[in-house]
């Protein structure tokens, strides 16, 4: 290995023949995240094909994803507003690296989208598809593809990506 | 309209896992340690003769006065009951069918976190001495679990 480094250093094959010993386990980290109120609603939504947000009567805001109370004014919200499926990019980032950080040749295309409808500046991260990654930019209008509706389960999933649309 | 029901058609919950995989690598000190205990049988110390304190499981460096240490003693493999506890309850919530003692034993200035077998836990006391019972040498992998148990030697046991 590197003797450039100060330390001792170590090799997966000092420790695979047990030149260095090792001890190795794996958790499984379980776990179930409440859904709450409103985002119960919001992936409820997805099943319908609808991206529901929230709109406060006070503050005339309409929120994405929803939340039952208004962050500004502390308020109840005041109803759920289904919201378009088309939207704006907002920013975007060319993903070489997977979540488990294993390289990719074609970019994930991670990129946050303020969908039709919602206040302006509000939006929700989702990825982009049907696109040339160096064809993507900000202020692109893109709309979701969803899944067949058969195959919903009230996940963001459900929307398997935005894609770009004609002006 | 407030938004203060639920939507009973609603996910109530997301699931997900999370796979945690760990390896975990003892050291130089910790290295030296337990080959001493997979090969001879053996607990081992460092001792920093500037604190006059005997670290065990060995470590590297004395925390006190960062002094590296060199100096490795015997520690020997009987050491008293500092604490202890008893379990009643397995890993996955299930009741024990005979409750197990996990005891702290002194060795040198430090000592050992492991199972202690006693006959009757009832009767076991702080400051009673255990002695280590080693796995038999061909079944040592250079673990903690080396150590099959520690068990009590002195008088009082039963």
């Amino acid at each position: 290995m590197s003797s450039d480094y100060p330390g001792t250093s170590l090799s997966e094959k000092e420790i695979q023949d047990g030149t260095v010993l090792s001890v190795q386990d794996k958790l499984l980290g379980n776990f179930a995240w409440d859904t709450g109120i409103a985002i119960g609603k919001y992936l409820a939504g997805f099943k319908d094909g609808v991206i529901l947000g929230s709109y406060c009567t006070q503050c005339r805001k309409t929120v994405v994803p929803p939340r039952n109370v208004c962050e500004w004014c502390y308020r109840p919200m005041s109803e759920y507003i289904p919201l378009g499926d088309t939207g704006v990019v907002n920013t975007f980032s060319l993903c070489y690296v997977t979540w488990d950080v294993k390289r990719i040749k074609d970019p994930e295309v991670p990129a946050v989208i303020d969908l039709d409808g919602a206040s302006p500046l509000h939006g929700i991260m989702h990825k982009l598809g049907d696109v040339q990654p160096d064809q993507v930019k900000i202020g692109m209008k893109v709309q979701a593809v969803w899944k067949p509706a058969a195959e919903r389960e009230g996940a963001i999933t459900d929307i398997l990506y935005f894609k770009p649309i004609e002006e | 309209m407030t938004l203060l029901r639920r939507d009973p058609s609603a996910p109530q919950n997301w699931q997900g896992e999370m796979p945690i995989a760990n390896r975990y690598t003892y050291g130089i000190a910790g290295e030296r340690f337990f080959r001493a205990i997979q090969e001879e049988g053996r607990i081992m110390g460092t001792y920093c003769s500037n604190c006059d304190h005997t670290y065990v499981p060995a470590a590297a460096f004395c925390e006190r006065c960062m002094n590296q240490l060199d100096e490795w003693v015997d520690v020997g493999t009987t050491g008293e009951v500092v604490t202890f506890t008893h379990l009643y309850i397995n890993m996955d919530d299930s009741p024990k069918d005979k409750p197990e003692t996990v005891a702290f034993i002194r060795l040198g200035d430090g000592g050992l976190i492991h199972r202690l077998v006693v006959d009757n836990p009832s009767n076991l006391t702080i400051g009673m001495q255990a002695e280590i019972v080693f796995k038999p040498l061909d079944e040592r992998k250079g673990s903690i679990l080396d150590i099959d148990y520690f068990q009590l030697i002195s008088e009082e046991q039963n």
